[in-house]
């Protein structure tokens, strides 16, 4: 707990010291946007050295030996640890957190949207709070499975000791922290209130609190491209000796395509946002009124932003295709044909950005190429639908947790994927584009394929991690409920989008009213169902029965270790021998385990660790 | 075990056959003023019919392998071992890809045309769109702030242009949008079918449909659609009384 002290001080210190540097040279009030820009940057120094992060570095650039991480104790989780099952944990305790508190606005929304006129919220702050919302959802969709499962789960999965850079995983998780209090400390600024989008030129012209949202989410994209590499480098190189590209677990299979989008595309968002900021402190004007480069946002945010929905919903796949032969007993339908599936989307998904834009005003002559590529990637997301069911298909179906989150995935990333075909078309599109059809939508894409996603993780997962049971009766309550709930909740908005109600507005025609209210008390007892889970998974980790290494009778290699795995995840060397899914083939064999020391040195030289 | 395939398909084609007595006999889609709004309701059922047999296909599973694919017990057998099949692969791509070839064509070309239509109108309107309020120039010059007031079977080209921020140009009844772009002229082409005002539907305003800060929700104008010789009278009081 020291260092996470010692950070937040010199975090304290930092910004301080950065906001008086600068009214001092230059003059002006503490709250302008060049010192708090200046603060913020001094600020996030003050907090990685105060945490360690750049001693850590730093060590072992002057030549001095680096510090170990403690191995034991709750503390840990506290520190500067680059053991990357401290860190998986470490992420994933953040974003939950992340996704309670951007729950607790779209509850605040759903109350306010309840009836029409205005209610708890001015129109002002209901638009605050979608874009806090918006903002917080996004990144726990985009992070919370790379982060948390990725981390915790690729060394293991592939048969490495750590990720390749432990030291830059550390980083990139340490730099999160700073990117949340950025976000929620904005409405002591104003709030920003142009949306998750952020679309200039309003981004330019609304209140500081902007400026916090520009800088923490350029933080939060350079974590997401080191993630993006660590994971990368990770999967190519160190894969235990017999792992072949045929042989890779289709979750590592699934963060590597992620990674790889994540890694190329981040930065458009960061350079858009940092075109923003430079309009608004340095009297630059890409997006200024008068210079007619109002699409030019639009164009790069996207660049972005719609691969990250595929950032977002890859690692779903991974994880439904990684449990669903575990659940169903059989090998994965069609290996080859998922993973051609995912890396087609990979390159599919950096061509269709404009198809954000059908309304925009742009080229007349873009719509039609847009609208192909767009239909087009149907085919490969096709595949991986394929992979599933011929999974499932005559399957021994073990109803657990995660096999019925699986199948509210399936139901609801299917919805999800077909009112994309709507928003596809141009003729629809035109309707429907900035309505609540396209809230739905993205919320049938987004939470059904990467939350339930996590959710499905998280009960698959949870014995790995805590070495104990989670209690399965309150679990299967719990995927039902949040799956019936979750429908409940968005279904009506389809109606309401289609029948005319456009999206971030806290005040709506009375006609709106009565599917208004079914979806905002729904989505209260959807928030409710997480309450069953929190408490469900806390009191398991400490109370719930002991797991054993394999409670799933898994074939890959976390599995093959104890719950937790040990410090360095194996205590002989894995050999890989077969393909991760032969569930029922007659003597298949995945993993052998090379006693350490005992000959086998042409293998291990053949391994890149 | 083979005989999976029929129950699948039976649910399926009942699935089908429900969903598609549906989608035909109801309809989810607000009331019709515009030629516009024709072309995108008739692009948006048939999208709809075409996705009827697609979902049914992944229900009819789902439900198929709950009732009959449950393991029964704690024995923990495996199933099948199918690893895939290319057959079934290659008839699932054949079908997935003649599907998205199908609706990029129809309606996804065939309805960006009609919706298009041909460049010629026979009156142009102007629309500022401002933070938080539209102002409306007609064709004689006159200007309205408090509604938008609409020939009814005329071809009208509405200019959009934004003085500050993005807006977005959208009246539910009639289904068409286009932003409104700081430094852009942006075009949208709509020809009202019936007359009618606010009172009559609700959808009938213009919506800014772009957030554009702190009052875009209330950023409406209600819109009337009258007869040719009404609208022209009114714009000419307009003129002489402004």
């Amino acid at each position: 707990m020291k260092y996470i002290f010692r950070a937040s001080v010199l975090a304290f210190v930092g910004y301080v010291a950065g906001i008086w540097l600068t009214v001092t040279i230059r003059g002006g009030s503490p709250t302008d946007e060049v010192a708090v820009i200046f603060g913020f940057i001094l600020g996030l120094i003050g907090w990685l050295s105060g945490i360690g992060g750049l001693e850590a570095f730093g060590r072992q650039w002057m030549g001095k030996k680096p510090k170990t991480s403690p191995e034991k104790g709750w503390t840990r989780y506290f520190e500067f640890s680059i053991d990357h099952k401290v860190i998986g944990i470490q992420y994933g305790v953040t974003f939950i957190t992340v996704l309670l508190i951007g729950g607790i606005g779209a509850m605040l929304m759903r109350i306010e949207l309840a009836s029409a006129g205005q209610g708890i919220l001015d129109l002002d702050d209901f638009n605050k709070v979608v874009s806090m919302h918006g903002i917080l959802m996004v990144a726990v969709a985009v992070a919370g499975i790379l982060g948390a499962f990725g981390n915790y789960i690729i060394p293991i999965q592939v048969g490495a000791s750590d990720m390749a850079f432990p030291r830059l995983n550390a980083l990139a998780f340490w730099l999160v922290p700073p990117v949340a209090i950025a976000l929620l400390g904005a409405p002591f600024l104003g709030a920003f209130n142009a949306g998750w989008t952020s679309y200039a030129p309003l981004s330019v012209t609304n209140e500081s609190g902007q400026i916090l949202f520009n800088l923490a989410i350029i933080t939060f994209g350079l974590s997401s491209i080191l993630g993006g590499i660590n994971v990368l480098v990770t999967i190519i190189t160190m894969r235990a000796p017999g792992m072949t590209w045929g042989r890779l677990p289709i979750f590592s299979w699934a963060c590597f395509a992620a990674s790889l989008l994540s890694f190329c595309v981040t930065q458009f968002f960061a350079a858009s946002l940092i075109l923003v900021t430079m309009d608004r402190v340095a009297g630059t004007s890409f997006f200024g009124p008068d210079v007619g480069t109002g699409l030019l946002f639009e164009h790069i945010f996207w660049f972005y932003s719609h691969p990250a929905v595929y950032i977002m919903v890859l690692p779903g796949f991974g994880v439904i295709l990684e449990l669903v032969p575990t659940f169903a007993r059989k090998p994965l339908f069609a290996y080859k044909a998922a993973v051609v599936g995912m890396l087609s989307i990979v390159g599919l998904s950096v061509v269709v950005w404009a198809h954000h834009m059908f309304t925009s005003g742009m080229a007349d002559f873009l719509h039609g190429p847009f609208m192909i590529l767009t239909e087009a990637i149907s085919v490969p997301t096709g595949l991986v639908f394929l992979s599933m069911i011929g999974t499932l298909w005559m399957g021994r179906l073990w109803f657990r947790t995660p096999l019925l989150l699986a199948f509210g995935w399936l139901f609801n990333f299917l919805i999800g994927g077909i009112t994309g075909i709507f928003l596809a078309d141009v003729a629809t599109d035109i309707h429907l584009h900035d309505t609540y059809y396209v809230v739905a939508h993205f919320h049938y894409t987004i939470v059904g394929g990467s939350i339930f996603g996590l959710l499905a993780a998280l009960f698959y997962w949870f014995p790995k991690f805590t070495g104990r049971m989670y209690n399965e009766r309150l679990g299967q309550i719990f995927a039902v409920w949040v799956t019936v709930m979750f429908n409940f909740t968005f279904i009506p908005l389809f109606w309401v989008g289609i029948n005319g109600m456009n999206r971030r507005i806290g005040d709506y025609p009375e006609a709106f009213q009565g599917a208004n209210r079914f979806a905002s008390i729904s989505a209260l007892i959807l928030g409710a169902s997480f309450l069953l889970l929190i408490g469900n998974l806390l009191y398991s980790a400490i109370k719930g029965p002991k797991a054993g290494p394999n409670p799933w009778n898994s074939r890959t290699l976390e599995w093959q270790v104890s719950s937790p795995p040990p410090q360095h995840n194996f205590t002989s060397q894995p050999r890989i021998v077969g393909h991760p899914y032969d569930y029922g083939v007659e003597g298949s064999l995945y993993a052998v385990f090379d006693e350490a020391g005992a000959g086998e040195s042409a293998e291990l030289e053949g391994s890149p660790a | 075990m083979k005989k999976s395939w029929i129950p699948v398909f039976l649910l399926w084609l009942l699935f089908t056959v429900l969903g598609l007595l549906l989608v035909m006999n109801t309809t989810v889609l607000p009331a019709q003023y515009s030629e516009e709004a024709e072309v995108i309701d008739e692009a948006y059922e048939l999208l709809e019919a075409l996705a009827v047999p697609v979902m049914a296909l992944i229900f009819a599973i789902m439900v198929w392998g709950a009732i009959s694919w449950r393991s029964r017990g704690a024995d923990r057998e495996d199933g099948p071992p199918q690893r895939g099949s290319r057959l079934i692969v290659g008839l699932w791509l054949v079908v997935t890809i003649s599907l998205a070839i199908g609706i990029v064509i129809n309606p996804g070309f065939v309805g960006l045309a009609a919706v298009r239509g041909e460049p010629v109108s026979d009156y142009v309107v102007e629309i500022e769109a401002a933070q938080f309020f539209w102002q409306v120039t007609y064709p004689n010059g006159a200007t309205a702030l408090d509604e938008l007031v609409v020939p009814v079977e005329k071809r009208v080209r509405y200019d959009v242009h934004s003085t500050d921020v993005l807006h977005s140009f959208w009246i539910p009844a009639f289904r068409t949008k286009i932003d409104a772009v700081p430094g852009l002229t942006t075009r949208v082409y709509i020809t009202a079918t019936h007359t009618g005002g606010i009172d009559d539907d609700v959808n009938l305003r213009i919506q800014c449909a772009e957030l554009c800060g702190a009052g875009h929700a209330q950023m409406s104008l209600p819109v009337r659609v009258v007869d040719d010789a009404e609208w022209l009278d009114y714009i000419d009081g307009l003129g002489t009384g402004g």
